[in-house]
């Protein structure tokens, strides 16, 4: 074991992998940076180049490289620009954007990175850790302990819920309203659809998401007519301090990050679930609740540890059964066909030094990307104060890039325009966005497992002892604050400050 | 003035008669329309298809793949099959099972199955369903005579997991309990291993290519209890087929006409269409072009290398199976409109 584990780290640093190490850090440096444009369409522009790499592990060195980096940078872009690099970065806007417009970009963009790397490392060990007790560990959540899983993530929509517990909660229920659009698994049966082939397949969420967050903040500074960060320009500063915030807060980090790597394991759920678990666990943890929302650093430092955490954890069962986790890992395990190998239980005994590089690769080519983002953060940072009108068209061009590589679809365009009006008006209006997108993620998933539960096990489900237990948790977790904090000043929000629109 | 016309009259002269020289693909571009994602299985023939096909088309044309995922490759199916301009330069690759969709009259079918341009397909599929092998289940006779139905795991209601045990139900009287929802195959399997479900059917080839199969069958975790070629695949030779089962059960006509209908969709495997309209003499260079790239020995290593099985079926068999299945008789088709969860009103 110790051997493949050495193995595993030299194979890494071996040349070429190295090499395809460092294009592949570079490809996915610049997709999370870009708006829109994800990890997972890049992966699947990106596999036919990785056919002619005949080793697995310089193919895994630059798959793996480029996906393992997507999430950091994506972080960066969320805090400087409020619009979100990946899908799974969104949540880095709630508090990132308003320290950027506070002043406090250096310490805000220092707090996400050294965030991020800390989640890779965690993820990284999660997965070389597991090894031995992989299986146990993804065949322990069934289809019931699944669906009350997603239950206690769409309580969370009260936390995310801002001020307004009322609005948050409608913003929610529309959410999940959101998500019935599309075939119905259990009979077939078209829902919402308007005899529109592309609501077929549910909502995309990059198109969502993208056009909740990113149209409005557009907008805005369209609107504005000056540049993000307004007018002084100045050198960034306090990064060490956002580095520092991560010790200074080290068990909410870790918290975070063990979240990421949960909902990685877990399947269906992922980065995109992790990031708002994880934001909701860090604001509520806040001892003056008004300053969630409002540049607390702490939810920064949680979504940053989470979404790059799951990188882990989405390996898991991806090296564990050769059933992948996610999206992205549908992927990799197709590349990882075309190498000749065969991920399972027969890899793990044969190939144990890949599975050991896999975990090398995380934790290097995060720490190379850190490493990089530190040294460029004044030119990154630059971008805040060119005027919002030369910034604009660039902007809004990677927006609707981004969109369309969800489905290749003008719907993806369309969906990303009417989402952009809505959150427009939400920002306006002070309602809350992220329960919508919350509902709109969980909602899909939580119909499938309850009519799974269902179908599989009749009523019994509802008494298995896990379920039970998790039934418990989720009603100590809702019930918890209420209890304990008798003097509610308000709830976390999330509105950007006042002067905005 | 006059003498840039008489270039000009000149140059057209010239122009349509150099073309005829040269041959119409060359130095252009051929798009696949790829009707899933990237990365999936349908979507790994056609790329594997373009590195080699360029080669045996006269001309040689630069082969794309474009991806327009959704709605169960519909989508693709519908924009292929109406492009404004049908001059052979755009292809298809569609799944087989959309005829269903012509059949039960969806209002959403933008296309006639029976007029696509058939070019090829890179393999058959014949399905199996596997159960888990400390079940009582030991043969579908089992499943026949149980009072409580084997539990299958589904994804939707058009996914052979759903379709393949209703037709089994409908043709060889055995009970399934079909548990649809999963977001992907590999979470039934899962799901399998788990004991929340204990059957699944799909594709014969997947089964012997991938994880987990190949360390279930090591354990003998699972059972094959049918499959539907119409002759027992070698590998699978202790299995029976389901034309063995039905004669067995003395299956009357009805079902069996829904069941070579349905099972038809394995033979079309993984096809590529061409528009309606195309020039006949591009669709055969295509063909021609299509029946010699699946042959290339080059190709086979590379499907072999990546596990791809490869077992074509010819364009003229794909033609004359187009017109076979949509030719069915409106009791054919409510009976499948019962198999793909589509109630009869």
């Amino acid at each position: 074991m110790i051997e493949a584990f050495v193995s595993g780290f030299w194979q890494v640093l071996a040349w070429p992998a190295f090499g395809y190490l460092l294009i592949g850090i570079t490809v996915g440096f610049f997709v999370g940076l870009l708006p829109g444009i994800g990890g997972l369409a890049t992966l699947a522009l990106m596999l036919p180049f990785s056919y002619t790499i005949k080793e697995p592990v310089p193919a895994f060195c630059f798959l793996l490289g480029m996906l393992a980096v997507t999430g950091t940078t994506g972080d960066l872009t969320s805090i400087l620009f409020g619009i979100p690099g990946e899908g799974s970065s969104a949540a880095l806007i709630l508090d990132g954007y308003p320290m950027s417009k506070k002043g406090e970009a250096g310490r805000a963009l220092g707090a996400a990175i050294m965030s991020s790397l800390i989640g890779s490392v965690v993820g990284a060990l999660a997965l070389a850790l597991s090894i031995p007790i992989m299986r146990p560990l993804v065949l322990l959540f069934g289809s019931p302990e699944l669906f009350i899983i997603v239950i206690m993530g769409i309580t969370f929509i009260g936390t995310l819920s801002g001020r307004s517990m009322m609005k948050g909660l409608l913003a929610g229920g529309a959410g999940l309203m959101l998500a019935a659009i599309g075939v119905d698994p259990q009979t077939g049966s078209l829902r919402y659809t308007f005899g529109n082939l592309y609501l077929w397949d549910r909502l995309d969420l990059v198109p969502v998401v993208v056009g909740l967050f990113a149209i409005p903040e557009i907008v805005d500074l369209a609107v504005r007519g000056t540049s993000i960060a307004g007018s002084k320009p100045e050198k960034l500063t306090g990064v060490w301090d956002g580095v520092v915030d991560n010790f200074r807060h080290f068990w909410l980090v870790m918290r975070c990050s063990l979240i990421g790597v949960y909902f990685g394991v877990l399947p269906v759920l992922g980065a995109n679930v992790a990031q708002w678990i994880s934001y909701a666990h860090a604001v509520r943890g806040l001892k003056d609740k008004n300053a969630a929302g409002k540049g607390a650093v702490e939810g920064v430092l949680g979504p940053g540890a989470a979404t790059t955490s799951t990188r882990g954890g989405d390996l898991i069962p991806t090296v564990a059964f050769g059933i992948p986790g996610s999206g992205s890992m549908a992927l990799l395990l197709g590349a990882l066909l075309i190498v000749g190998l065969q991920p399972g239980p027969e890899m793990l005994k044969t190939r144990l030094d890949v599975t050991f590089a896999m975990v090398w690769i995380l934790i290097i080519a995060n720490i190379i990307v850190c490493g990089v983002c530190f040294l460029i953060l004044n030119q990154l940072a630059a971008l805040t104060f060119i005027r919002g009108h030369l910034l604009i068209p660039f902007l809004l061009f990677f927006v609707f890039i981004g969109s369309f590589t969800a489905n290749n679809s003008y719907g993806d365009l369309i969906v990303t325009l009417i989402f952009g009006v809505m959150g427009y008006l939400m920002v306006l209006f002070q309602w809350p966005r992220p329960p919508l997108i919350l509902g709109v993620t969980l909602g899909k998933i939580a119909e499938n497992y309850l009519w799974i539960s269902t179908a599989a096990y009749g009523a019994k489900w509802l008494l298995f002892p896990s379920v039970v237990i998790l039934i418990m948790i989720t009603i100590v977790t809702v019930a918890y604050p209420t209890i304990t904090i008798k003097e509610r000043t308000g709830r976390a929000r999330y509105e950007r400050p006042g002067d905005a629109i | 003035m006059k003498s840039t016309a008489l270039l000009l009259f000149v140059f057209l002269l010239w122009h349509p008669a150099a073309q005829a020289q040269e041959p119409f693909y060359k130095g252009k571009n051929l798009t696949i329309v790829v009707g899933t994602k990237a990365g999936d299985v349908y979507d790994l023939y056609p790329r594997l298809l373009a590195e080699y096909w360029s080669k045996y088309i006269p001309g040689n044309p630069n082969i794309i793949i474009q991806n327009v995922a959704g709605a169960a490759s519909l989508i693709a199916a519908n924009q292929v099959y109406n492009l404004g301009k049908p001059d052979g330069l755009t292809l298809g690759a569609i799944y087989p099972a959309l005829y269903f969709d012509q059949l039960t009259k969806r209002p959403e079918v933008k296309f006639d199955w029976t007029k696509f341009n058939w070019i090829g397909s890179t393999v058959r599929s014949n399905h199996l369903l596997y159960m888990r092998a400390d079940t009582p289940y030991k043969s579908m006779e089992d499943v026949r005579k149980a009072s409580t139905a084997p539990k299958c795991g589904a994804t939707g209601t058009a996914s052979t997991g759903y379709y393949m045990p209703k037709l089994f139900e409908e043709t060889l009287g055995t009970k399934f309990d079909i548990v649809a929802g999963y977001q992907a195959g590999q979470d039934i399997d899962l799901a399998v291993e788990r004991g929340e479900v204990q059957c699944r059917a799909f594709t014969i080839t997947a089964y012997f290519a991938r994880e987990p199969f190949i360390s279930w069958r090591k354990r003998n975790f699972v059972r094959v209890l049918i499959q539907t070629g119409k002759k027992r695949d070698e590998k699978l030779s202790d299995v029976p087929t389901i034309y063995e089962l039905m004669d067995r059960y003395k299956t009357p006509e009805p079902p069996r006409r829904l069941t070579t209908v349905v099972l038809a969709a394995g033979d079309f495997g993984r096809p590529i269409v061409a528009p309606p309209g195309v020039p006949a003499d591009r669709v055969k260079i295509l063909r021609d072009g299509f029946a010699k790239a699946i042959r290339d020995p080059n190709l086979l290593k590379e499907a072999d290398k990546r596990q791809l099985e490869i077992d074509p079926t010819s364009s003229e068999e794909l033609e004359s199976l187009a017109k076979e299945v949509i030719a069915a008789t409106p009791e054919v088709v409510e009976r499948m409109k019962k198999l793909i969860g589509q109630e009869t009103k």
